[in-house]
């Protein structure tokens, strides 16, 4: 008996893409094993972990994947993630394009109460009818028990075997109903060309839910802030401080001011000693003498680069 | 100060001992030896004495290695850098004349006893003596034009020449080397007793010395034994003067002579023979047809000066060799003309501009002696090669000679026309081969070329030796090719080349700065065959330097009718195009009026086909000029619009003004307006595109709002979106209230982040200008910077928080500062504009606008217009275009920074740029974020249109490629050379091709279409541009970095794309790995985990991805195989 189709641990699960219109037919490999997670939670016994999902993966596709062309076991939800480079892609704004909003993360005061929670719901309309995935991106599956999940990576490693010996393909979104998921190609397009200008109410409805969470969020710090100043530490001691933090903008302001102003007066009384000019003469000299070797240096690079120093 | 005194000493001792000293006696040792075995030593060269030698080279090497600080402070040189290359360059073109002198010495001393033993011939009439040199020895004598005839009375001799010489730059080690092969001149002195008192007149010393020229070469093509070449040639390409030219044979290496060298056999005569009277400028020594008395009576200064120069071959050699011994920079001052000469393209010919190696050898000479005022020397001994080079310069870029000016003589006259430096002592106009045209060319390029060396900021070096700046179609605007009937002598060509200028420069005026004309150069021709000028058609071509503001210039007025007498030369200059108009003023003047129509060829080019038919009968099929090919592709591809100033663009800007103030005094909004800035190339002349589809709006157009500073804005990025997006629906009420826009629509874009600027407002204004509207808030700066500052971030969030600070600082800050300098900038230079525009459509047809941001394009172009050394700014679309062409072939982009000056960068702010580009460098040494750094005083970051991969390296290298192969082009083909050829891409380099459906892409823009979009029935309608952007957009998300996509707005149908390397190599397979992938083998899994890309099944998405968008994908290459 052939050995299962394996690397690194992971099942290979060859997916058959369909010929279109300007493609012909091609597989497409997708790599399941079971999440492991470096901090598991109550979740982990029953998700699957999946590298290189295909670029149009929807949950929907997932669900029909496992659900009706595996029939092994019952998704619950779908977690995508995409590969973080070397290079700075993960700068660019695009992974997991037109998810509606990606989750942000929250910056600094990871204490996060329930209402900024609330904050982080209220999602501006969505774009884009659909999101993509970026090319070899994960996908945590969870399953509706950990039974469903073994059955399914067993039923998976059974499809590949037969998919490696040509008996039968697992044929990506087959049977998958039109209606389920939206069209890609020049509809996504044109959808996104008119989703992009949300209704006025819309956006006018997102704002106020969020200002008005936003206010309750700095309301309930603030009363929280002064709550703190109240409560004495574990020592029993109370800290006084008065005045708003230095930490403000307009404060960072003022002290660099500050600080240029006592620089300024430190000056002055450069040349007044012999010393002092001797020094800096010396100083000067040496300046001098510095740029010149890196004059030097730069010719010296400059003559690696051209070879020969001529007229063109 | 005694430290450095004493790091001096110690430097210049060092040196005695080094080895160069040694060299240098050697060499000095042998070039001597040469000329003390000639029996006949008239030549100075006995001079160098023996025992002075060491003592001169020891001191040269001496003040060689100053150190560079001493240099510096005394101002010697421009900078410590700038010496340090001037002696790198010097020690590279300084031929070795040890190895020269040794390949050469038996040769000369070859050549030297065959021409010392040829017989003496009795005398012969003309016509005998040609007939017996044809007959015995199969040369044909090269008498200059007009030929001796059977009627010539005087008799023709051969006699022993009283000596022979080396002359010139190889004895004198003034020489530089160049492409061109190093010249020896052997001086030949014919005896007096050969010539007649009268043989000054009518060219009959010509005669004469062509005979005994053709004697001499008779008698070297008879000796045996010499491995050489002999061939007639002109010296200086003067048609009166021909020389023997001695080239090595090049199918065998046996010779002694190297291919690099050849030796000219020129004459000379005694000083004395004809008095310095005779040949001043103002005589007159052409008396043929002395029927017209007024014609003889003509002075013929170039005449004059050819004979003359014969009779100082000897005096300037020794004159030059004094100066050298005298002044001891003397010599690498000559190395550092010459090669600016040479890259300026100037030479000894006629040609060339008549200012060669040996002119600015004796000008030089002559200002150590005088020419400044009072008669002061303009140069001093003890000046540095540098300071005695730019002096040189300084007196020739602020002396203007077509003002005669005599040394060591007065009451001397010339005859007008021509530049004048006048040798008293020699009896020389050593600028006699100038023409007005070559001097004025020159004075300009002295002129760049003093105020390069003036420049505190840059050091310019590069621009003044090593940039070749006489390429044509960089230096002139338009050139244009006349057929030449060449007539065989000099004098008479340059008479025709003459009347030529005349007419161009007053036909054209004020609109061109500059005329210059060029003939064609005389090839060496076979001793056997006379010269054959009209075989080879000959051609002259016209370089016109433009002047940008006048150039245009619809009517041009001349004489008022009043004045008669010039009134009727204007009508006989310009024939029937002359007309009497009465203008508003009131006056009634002649005038001209040109055709000022899209279909029109430029004015520039009616007035030159009309004059040159109307006075020289060139058709125009003759007429070839070059230069407007680049105006007419910007108007193909540009909508029809060149200037800046035409009327698309102004409609824009009135909207826009229309636009602010609808906005400064807007109520319902609850803060002040304080500024509505422009923000894109639409609103600075630099757009291609101005025009869309009929029926959909032209934009959109970037604008930034910003509003008077208030602290009710949260202190929160996320809210200060949502603050904004609530800003921007008020804003559009109002604007659709009060009537200023028809219609307003508040969008979202980069919905990804909740950091980045998310809402725009689309208003289409009532002149049906679509503006796109972003606030810009000053505190996101701020905040942005302090949440950066924490050190606990995670790194994704501080990679998305620094992108954040990126884009904010490029939309808020340098995108409305740019639009401001730019805009400026176009109104200061008319051709910013179009040239910008030109070569936007460059980088579009080449695909490479979506990889590189406009803005790049245009400070490239800036750069072109605010730093334009070697040349002059720009006046034509053409010129402007090359030289970005030239400037990105040239940019070595890994090492250097692009600075660009918008007016206030200084040397301070260079400096900064440096810093900050090197440290750019170190952080990220493989440029995977950063690849081009372009900075300017405006934007010392430099990476504000450029991080983030734009574009990539790989892209980067393609567009330096790109520009390098047309650069390639241009100096292969000349000025022959096809436009479109420079705006074709080839789609081969690129592994596939998404070819798009453009036909569907053009029907939706035009028409709504329906379209079922989950059950929903609605009528859309977007640009075909807008969809094709977001499939690309989605196409870059899904597969960068492994894809790389190339697409432009030009070429709305094409989509190409090109693997990385990296991924396409087989692999061990990671989780990190962020691509699809494929197992190598499927069949044996031992231990396989070996993977590569799995380009099937990504073409095959993207097939799915574009669905009926894509018309088919074409694959090459490698791909080949994937169908």
């Amino acid at each position: 008996m052939k050995k299962d189709l394996e690397v690194a641990g992971y099942a290979v699960l060859p997916l058959q893409f369909p010929k279109t219109s300007s493609a012909k037919a091609a597989t497409h490999y997708m790599y399941l094993r079971a999440h492991e997670p470096r901090i598991p939670d109550e979740d982990t016994p029953r998700s699957m972990f999946i590298v290189n999902v295909p670029i149009d993966t929807t949950e929907t596709h997932l669900r029909h994947l496992f659900g009706t062309q595996l029939a092994a076991g019952r998704v619950e939800r779908v977690h995508f993630e995409s590969v973080p480079t070397k290079k700075n892609q993960a700068a660019l704004p695009q992974a997991n394009v037109g998810g509606g909003g990606s989750k942000a993360k929250k910056r600094k005061r990871v204490t996060a109460d329930e209402l900024e929670s609330q904050l982080e719901e209220i999602a501006l309309p969505a774009v884009w009818d659909r999101p993509l995935q970026k090319s070899g991106a994960h996908a945590v599956v969870v399953f509706v028990d950990q039974p469903s999940m073994e059955a399914s990576l067993k039923a998976a490693r059974k499809a590949a075997r037969k998919a490696v010996s040509g008996s039968k393909k697992i044929v990506w979104g087959e049977g998958l109903d039109e209606d389920r998921v939206p069209a890609l190609g020049l509809e996504r397009y044109l959808f996104h060309s008119q989703a992009r200008y949300p209704s006025r109410g819309e956006l006018l409805r997102t704002v106020n839910d969020f200002m008005t969470v936003f206010e309750q969020v700095a309301e309930s710090r603030k009363r929280e802030a002064a709550r703190k100043a109240q409560e004495p530490d574990e020592d029993g001691f109370v800290t006084v401080t008065s005045g708003p933090k230095l930490a403000d903008a307009t404060h960072e302001d003022e002290a660099r001011e500050l600080i240029e102003k006592q620089k300024k007066k430190q000056e002055g009384l450069d040349d007044f000693y012999r010393f002092q000019s001797r020094e800096k003469r010396k100083e000067r000299q040496h300046e001098l003498l510095r740029k010149f070797d890196e004059d030097k240096k730069k010719l010296a690079d400059l003559k690696r680069r051209k070879g020969k120093f001529a007229p063109e | 100060m005694s430290s450095h005194s004493f790091k001096r000493r110690r430097l210049s001792h060092s040196t005695h001992n080094a080895v160069p000293g040694a060299q240098i006696a050697e060499k000095n040792g042998s070039t001597m030896n040469l000329h003390l075995e000639s029996p006949h030593e008239s030549m100075p060269m006995k001079a160098t004495q023996n025992s002075e030698v060491p003592a001169v080279s020891t001191k040269r090497q001496g003040t060689h290695n100053v150190t560079a600080e001493l240099a510096l402070a005394s101002g010697v040189y421009k900078s410590s850098y700038f010496k340090l290359q001037m002696d790198e360059l010097l020690s590279e073109l300084r031929p070795n004349y040890d190895r020269h002198v040794a390949k050469l010495q038996g040769t000369l001393h070859q050549l030297k006893s065959i021409i010392e033993h040829i017989p003496e011939k009795p005398p012969q009439s003309a016509w005998e003596a040609e007939k017996e040199l044809r007959s015995k020895h199969g040369i044909t004598v090269p008498f200059p034009e007009p030929r001796p005839d059977r009627e010539t009375k005087y008799p023709f001799t051969y006699a022993k020449p009283t000596n022979v010489n080396v002359v010139g730059s190889l004895s004198l080690q003034t020489g530089a080397k160049s492409s061109i092969p190093l010249m020896v001149d052997l001086a030949v002195t014919m005896p007096s007793a050969i010539f007649q008192e009268k043989d000054y007149i009518n060219y009959r010393f010509f005669h004469k010395r062509a005979y005994y020229i053709a004697t001499i070469a008779a008698g070297i093509k008879a000796a045996a034994g010499l491995d050489l070449h002999v061939k007639f040639a002109l010296q200086d390409g003067d048609s009166l003067r021909p020389v023997i030219l001695i080239e090595p044979i090049t199918s065998t290496k046996s010779g002694n002579m190297s291919s690099k060298l050849r030796i000219r056999v020129i004459t000379a005569i005694e000083e004395t023979l004809f008095p310095v009277s005779r040949t001043i400028p103002l005589r007159n020594n052409i008396r043929q047809g002395a029927a017209d008395s007024s014609i003889s009576e003509r002075a013929t200064p170039v005449y004059n000066a050819s004979l003359r120069s014969e009779a100082t071959v000897a005096l300037y050699h020794k004159y030059i060799h004094s100066n050298i011994r005298k002044c001891e920079s003397f010599k690498d001052a000559c190395i550092l003309g010459r090669a600016w000469l040479q890259q300026r393209g100037f030479g000894s010919s006629y040609q060339s501009g008549g200012l060669g190696g040996f002119e600015w050898t004796a000008l030089m000479s002559l200002l150590l002696e005088g020419g400044g005022p009072n008669g002061k020397p303009v140069l001093l001994k003890s000046y540095s090669s540098y300071q005695l080079f730019k002096a040189t310069l300084q007196f020739l870029a602020g002396r203007d000679l077509t003002n005669p000016l005599a040394l060591f003589i007065a009451d001397l006259s010339f005859p007008g026309g021509s530049p004048v430096l006048y040798d008293g002592k020699r009896g020389l106009n050593i600028l006699y081969k100038m023409t007005l045209w070559s001097y004025a060319l020159l004075r300009r390029e002295a002129d760049v070329t003093v105020r390069m060396l003036n420049e505190s900021r840059d050091d310019n070096f590069d621009k003044v030796f090593i940039l070749k700046a006489n390429e044509p179609l960089l230096r002139f605007d338009r050139l244009i090719e006349l057929p030449a009937l060449s007539s065989g002598s000099s004098l008479q060509d340059l008479q025709s080349q003459n009347m030529i200028h005349e007419v161009l420069v007053r036909a054209l005026g004020d609109r061109a700065g500059l005329v210059y004309l060029r003939g064609c150069v005389t090839e060496p021709w076979p001793v056997d065959t006379r010269q054959n000028c009209k075989t080879a058609p000959g051609h002259l071509v016209v370089g016109l330097a433009l002047d940008a503001e006048n150039a245009t210039r619809v009517v041009d007025h001349g004489p008022a009718a009043e004045h008669k007498d010039e009134a009727a030369s204007f009508r006989s200059f310009w024939g029937e195009k002359a007309e009497l108009r009465r203008f508003k003023d009131g006056s009634i003047r002649e005038s001209l009026v040109w055709l000022d129509l899209a279909t029109a060829p430029s004015i520039i080019n009616q007035i030159l086909s009309y004059i040159l038919k109307r006075h020289f009968n060139y058709t125009d099929f003759d007429i070839k000029i070059v230069g407007d090919e680049f105006d007419e592709t910007l108007r193909n591809n540009g909508d029809g619009v060149v200037s800046y100033s035409s009327p698309p663009f102004q409609k824009i800007h009135d909207a826009f003004n229309s636009l602010q103030r609808s906005v400064q005094d807007m109520d319902g909004v609850p803060l002040t307006t304080r500024h509505l800035a422009p923000a894109d190339p639409l609103l600075r002349y630099t757009a291609l595109r101005l025009k869309s589809a009929p029926n959909v709006p032209c934009g959109p157009v970037d604008i930034v709002l910003q509003f008077e500073s208030s602290a009710r804005w949260p202190d929160d990025l996320v809210a200060i979106q949502m603050t904004k997006l609530a800003f921007l629906v008020k804003i559009g009420d109002y604007l659709q209230s009060s009537g200023a826009a028809h219609a307003c629509k508040t969008g979202l874009e980069d919905v990804s982040s909740r950091i980045l600027n998310t809402a725009f407002l689309d208003i289409t204004h009532s002149s049906n200008v679509l503006f796109r509207l972003r606030i810009h808030h000053d505190r996101e700066q701020l905040l942005l910077e302090r949440h950066l500052k924490d050190r606990d971030g995670h790194p994704s969030m501080r990679q998305e928080l620094a992108y954040a600070l990126s884009e904010y600082k490029r939309q808020f800050v340098q995108a409305p500062r740019l639009t401001q300098a730019i805009r400026t900038l176009c109104t200061r230079f008319p051709l910013l504009s179009p040239t910008i525009r030109l070569v936007k459509h460059w980088f579009s047809q080449h695909l490479l606008t979506g990889q590189i941001r406009e803005e790049t394009v245009e400070l490239l172009v800036v750069r072109v217009f605010t730093q334009p050394y070697p040349w002059g700014t720009p006046s034509s679309i053409m010129t402007g275009f090359l030289r970005t062409l030239q400037l990105i072939a040239r940019w070595d982009w890994q090492q250097e920074a692009l600075i660009v000056d918008f007016g206030t960068l200084d040397k301070a702010a260079v400096e900064v740029i440096q810093t900050r580009f090197s440290a750019w460098r170190k952080i990220d040494p493989a440029m995977n974020t950063v690849s081009l750094f372009v900075a300017s005083d405006l934007d010392p970051d430099g990476v504000t249109w450029t991080q983030y991969e734009q574009p990539s390296k790989v892209v980067a290298a393609r567009m330096c490629t790109l520009a390098k192969a047309s650069m390639a082009m241009l100096r292969d083909h000349g000025y022959g050379f096809d436009t479109t050829e420079l705006f074709r891409t080839s789609l081969a380099p690129y592994d596939f091709i998404i070819k798009l459906r453009s036909k569907l892409l053009y029907e939706i823009t035009t028409s709504p279409t329906t379209f079922n979009l989950a059950d929903r029935r609605e009528k859309l309608q977007a640009s075909g541009h807008a969809v094709v952007q977001s499939f690309a957009h989605d196409l870059r998300a899904c597969y960068s970095p492994n894809i790389l996509f190339f697409h432009s707005e030009m070429n709305p149908g094409v989509i190409a794309g090109l693997w990385n390397p990296q991924a396409v190599r087989a692999k061990g397979w990671t989780l990190k790995m962020a691509y699809s992938t494929s197992l190598t083998k499927l069949e044996d899994a031992e231990d396989n985990d070996q993977v590569v890309i799995n380009r099937p099944a990504i073409l095959n998405e993207i097939s799915r991805l574009g669905s009926f968008m894509i018309d088919s994908i074409e694959l090459h290459g490698t791909d080949k195989n994937l169908t």
